[in-house]
């Protein structure tokens, strides 16, 4: 049976006693989807089951179709850049590529072309030939990406693969997943720094104590979390009648000038405070410049999701 | 997937796993094992002779009980545990099998692979260790006739050391793989069985079947003379003994594949 989704029903996994997560339900179309959480919350049991690495306690997990439990599908299927930070001993990063394409059954002239074709796309071309215990720790998360893409699987999961990466390798990493994902690949990324997420991706799966929280746009998550006002960046001219005139809106519970040029606004139903804006602009006289959400990062939703004030929506 | 993509896929674990056991550091010590033998012969070699020595009898019940006692007992009983027991759990503490599992591999192509690449280069290793020490034992009548050692029957004699060592190498090797499978410290199996087959001399008849040494010294072309405190059994048939070893090593690969299929990747708990 084909298919172009991932999808986990009722998966539960246990360490003996301990839980590595427990009864997840996700149904994930193809793109690049981001996996926040903070360490020890489940991520990575989560995405070694995607892979195929650990087999569910309970529960059914199907990628495009195919169970996990069928490894020589499965390794055509997915690409895995995990986050542990070992290799084949005395590898070079081009041996390391051209065994995983060989192992793919693939001809060692091929092999040997798309493995200097990875590396190159990861930046790695002058190192290809070198012994991967002398890289330096950027480059090894490199090559770990070059080996997942390497054999163009129609699903890469990528576990903290920015971890190590200076800032311009991350720009030019979080470049590459998103070219990956466009043709028609699901791309899973996982990061516990919540702002690089927003970077990556508007689709989230958030995961805490082993259980999904939320998943998808976070727009649309934020939204969903009616307990926590939205707080909206108001740039204009006369922030201060804006402030008064907004006040009398029955949704909106704050109104706070940040300065001379801004103010903030707390709103239960951004939809409607959007929808008053032009008659709160006629109605002051203020010339508005912009007009931005400001607690639509994935760190903001996590911490109404989870934080103190927070839980499960 | 094809045939061909599974010779293939096989062909390329072989190579890389008889590379690693060859030249990884693990190899050190299974190189120090099959040295041992060679530099006990040539010890022998260096001390004056004795009238007992001179000779092709003596040498040949020399190089029996060195065979028997030490060799196959010791020798390639360590070595193979070295080398199959590493196949996996060396990768698992190197933290580096989950590579292997992400390959597209059917698990029994994965089981194939590893074990040949294991029994290719632990007889690589030990068959030239083997070689070289009987031609050391003999090396006093070669002075006398150089050519001794290509004729019947030293030749003969050789060549059916050599294919003990190669089934020893083969049981051993499918049941050490299964060890290293099965548990996460195969080295306490792995003692116990050690225990188990040094007993074996002094077994009742029934419980000498149930080891791999039983059917080794079936098919070995000269007994060991030491057998003093021995319970007299008679070694098996030629082809019982290499029925006996065949059924261990398919029962030890089937077991194997079956903990394969089973295998998960969590180093945190290893």
């Amino acid at each position: 049976m084909t298919s172009d989704r991932i999808t986990l029903h009722e998966v539960s996994k246990f360490y003996g006693e301990v839980l590595g997560i427990n009864r997840v339900n996700l149904d994930l179309t193809p793109g690049l989807i981001g996996l926040v959480g903070p360490n020890g919350s489940g991520k990575s049991t989560l995405m070694h089951l995607l892979a195929g690495l650990l087999r569910p306690s309970r529960g059914a997990i199907s990628v495009r179709g195919c169970p996990p439990d069928r490894p020589a599908v499965m390794g055509r299927l997915v690409g895995y850049c995990t986050q542990y930070d070992s290799f084949p001993a005395g590898a070079t990063g081009l041996r390391f590529l051209r065994t995983a394409l060989a192992l793919h059954g693939i001809e060692p002239g091929q092999a040997e072309h798309r493995a200097w074709q990875a590396l190159e796309r990861v930046g790695l071309q002058d190192a290809g030939r070198r012994r991967i215990a002398s890289y330096s720790k950027g480059m090894r998360q490199r090559v770990k990406l070059a080996y997942a893409f390497c054999h163009d699987p129609q699903v890469l999961i990528l576990d903290e693969p920015l971890n190590g990466l200076d800032p311009m390798g991350r720009t030019e990493m979080i470049e590459l997943f998103g070219e990956l994902a466009r043709g028609g690949r699901h791309v899973l990324v996982s990061s516990h720094i919540l702002d690089e997420v927003d970077r990556i991706s508007d689709r989230v799966i958030m995961i805490h104590g082993g259980s999904v929280v939320a998943e998808g746009a976070i727009r649309a998550v934020r939204g969903e979390i009616k307990s926590q006002p939205i707080q909206v960046l108001i740039r204009c001219d006369r922030p201060h009648p804006v402030a008064a005139r907004a006040l009398e809106l029955e949704h909106v519970v704050e109104a706070r000038i940040v300065d001379e040029t801004a103010l903030m606004l707390r709103t239960r139903d951004a939809d409607a405070l959007f929808a008053a804006l032009g008659d709160i602009v006629l109605d002051s006289g203020a010339d508005i410049e912009t007009l931005l959400p400001a607690d639509e990062s994935v760190q903001s939703v996590y911490d109404y999701l989870i934080g103190d004030g927070g839980g499960r929506p | 997937m094809t045939g061909g993509t599974w010779r293939r896929q096989v062909a390329v674990l072989l190579r890389t796993t008889t590379a690693r056991s060859l030249l990884g550091r693990r190899a050190a010590p299974v190189l120090l094992l099959a040295a041992m033998p060679v530099v006990l012969a040539l010890v022998r070699g260096l001390l004056p002779p004795g009238s007992e020595r001179v000779g092709i009898g003596s040498s040949t019940t020399q190089f029996a009980d060195i065979f028997h006692f030490f060799i196959l007992r010791f020798v390639v009983f360590v070595a193979t545990a070295v080398v199959f027991i590493n196949l996996f759990r060396g990768e698992v503490v190197e933290r580096s099998l989950h590579y292997t599992l992400l390959a597209p591999l059917p698990r029994s192509v994965l089981v194939a692979g590893k074990y040949l690449g294991g029994l290719v280069a632990s007889v690589a290793i030990l068959g030239p260790a083997t070689v070289v020490t009987f031609v050391l034992y003999f090396l006093p009548q070669m002075r006398v006739a150089p050519s001794i050692l290509l004729e019947a029957p030293l030749l003969g004699q050789l060549l059916r050391w050599l294919v003990v060592m190669v089934l020893a190498c083969a049981a051993y090797g499918a049941l050490f793989t299964l060890a290293g499978l099965r548990f996460s410290n195969p080295m306490l199996p792995a003692l116990l069985f050690l225990g188990w087959e040094s007993l074996n001399p002094f077994l009742p008849p029934l419980l000498k079947a149930v080891s791999v040494v039983h059917y080794l010294e079936g098919l070995t072309p000269v007994p060991p003379s030491v057998r003093a405190f021995a319970i007299l059994g008679r070694p098996p048939a030629p082809w019982a003994a290499v029925l006996g070893l065949a059924v261990i090593v398919a029962v030890a690969l089937w077991a194997s594949l079956w903990c394969a299929r089973r295998l998960e990747i969590s180093y945190g708990s290893d």
